[in-house]
């Protein structure tokens, strides 16, 4: 075998740091790997308070509240408009074409259409898992006024869904 | 000479597989990964129906606890052997019980939770087997007040038993209509 010259030799790539940093993100990675029930698509419309609750989510009708819309489960319902009080600060509320009384009524339709959903499903499987408890997962932002909240609640409500899980950032982590 | 040479040469380890299989996961990973972690906070409506008959006399009143959350503050009801030993009704415009630190609350943080949790440790000392609190809002409290309110009744993080766990105030939140 001939030496090879000395101006022809090719250093090979050296992908050993690399290696390093590829491990350490893995590393990384797969520490904040987690696969939950329900995500959150975060937007400027809707950033979601901070609880120290510790109570993990389990999958329900999933209710979003921005401050501009509200969807149902990922499909569009209706817009929020904004209406100034007294002293001319505004706020978001429902438009009072969409509302019969404290009622919101294109959402009371979607959700009654997901509560006779679920109940269908109950009543297939006949399984304690999937049993029709009246549960919704509301993602609101943290600005809205009560008023919003309660009366999405209140619909809710009407069409049988009681039990409230309000989703939040948790703190303690 | 020189073919022996080449025989104890060291070969480079061949990273090029690994450094595949690593860029592989690293986007799988990283669409994987979850940065902020969610949580949830159980509330119920309050019940709709006749009010069920208690078969056994209480010996105690039940406690109906119940805050009101207006723009000067927190007004605590229902606990009037805790709030008024004395037995003097409180006056209706006596003010909040725990009022902002500044009047009227400016932002969520204005709200005195501390001096409400601190209330309602001891008024869970008086009752400690209730559990329910019913909050009233009025209409245009933020719904961040409303969840650091809910944080501030149903535990307190600065009182931790021996486990390490903190102490349970008032864990069953329901939400009532609202004032105005």
């Amino acid at each position: 075998m001939k030496k090879p010259r000395r101006g022809t030799v090719t250093d090979e790539l050296n992908i050993t740091s690399m290696m390093d940093m590829f491990t350490i993100i893995l590393v990384f990675l797969l520490k904040s790997y987690s696969t939950e029930d329900i995500s959150v698509a975060a937007s400027g419309d809707l950033e979601l308070p901070v609880s120290t609750t510790m109570v993990k989510p389990k999958l329900a009708v999933n209710v979003v509240v921005s401050k501009s819309s509200i969807t149902v489960d990922g499909s569009a319902v209706m817009a929020l408009t904004k209406k100034p009080d007294e002293t001319g600060k505004e706020w978001i509320a429902v438009p009072d074409e969409e509302k019969k009384g404290q009622m919101i009524t294109r959402l009371y339709d979607r959700l009654l259409e997901k509560a006779e959903q679920a109940k269908r499903i109950a009543e297939a499987t006949a399984s304690e898992e999937h049993a029709f408890k009246g549960e919704i997962l509301m993602q609101c932002d943290k600005e809205l006024p009560f008023s919003v909240i309660r009366e999405v609640m209140y619909t809710a409500g009407q069409a049988q869904f009681s039990n409230f899980r309000f989703v939040v950032y948790s703190s303690t982590s | 000479m020189a073919g022996k040479r080449a025989h104890i040469q060291e070969e480079p380890l061949n990273l090029v597989p690994i450094m595949n299989l690593v860029s592989i996961l690293i986007p799988f990973l990283l669409m994987a990964a979850q940065f902020v972690t969610l949580a949830v906070i159980d509330s119920t409506l309050p019940a709709i129906g006749p009010p069920q008959e208690v078969e056994t006399p209480p010996d105690k009143p039940p406690l109906m606890l119940s805050v009101a959350v207006t723009n000067e503050g927190f007004t605590v009801m229902g606990a009037d052997a805790v709030l008024n030993p004395q037995g003097a009704p409180p006056s209706a415009d006596a003010g909040p019980t725990v009022p902002c630190q500044e009047r009227p609350c400016q932002t969520p943080q204005s709200y005195d939770y501390k001096a409400l949790t601190d209330l309602l440790n001891q008024i869970k000392d008086e009752y400690p087997d209730d559990e329910t609190v019913i909050l009233v809002p009025e209409s245009r409290i933020p719904y961040e007040v409303l969840v650091l309110l809910m944080d501030a009744t149903r535990e307190d993080v600065n009182k931790k038993d021996d486990k390490g766990k903190s102490r349970l105030l008032f864990p069953n939140v329901v939400i009532a209509g609202g004032a105005g």
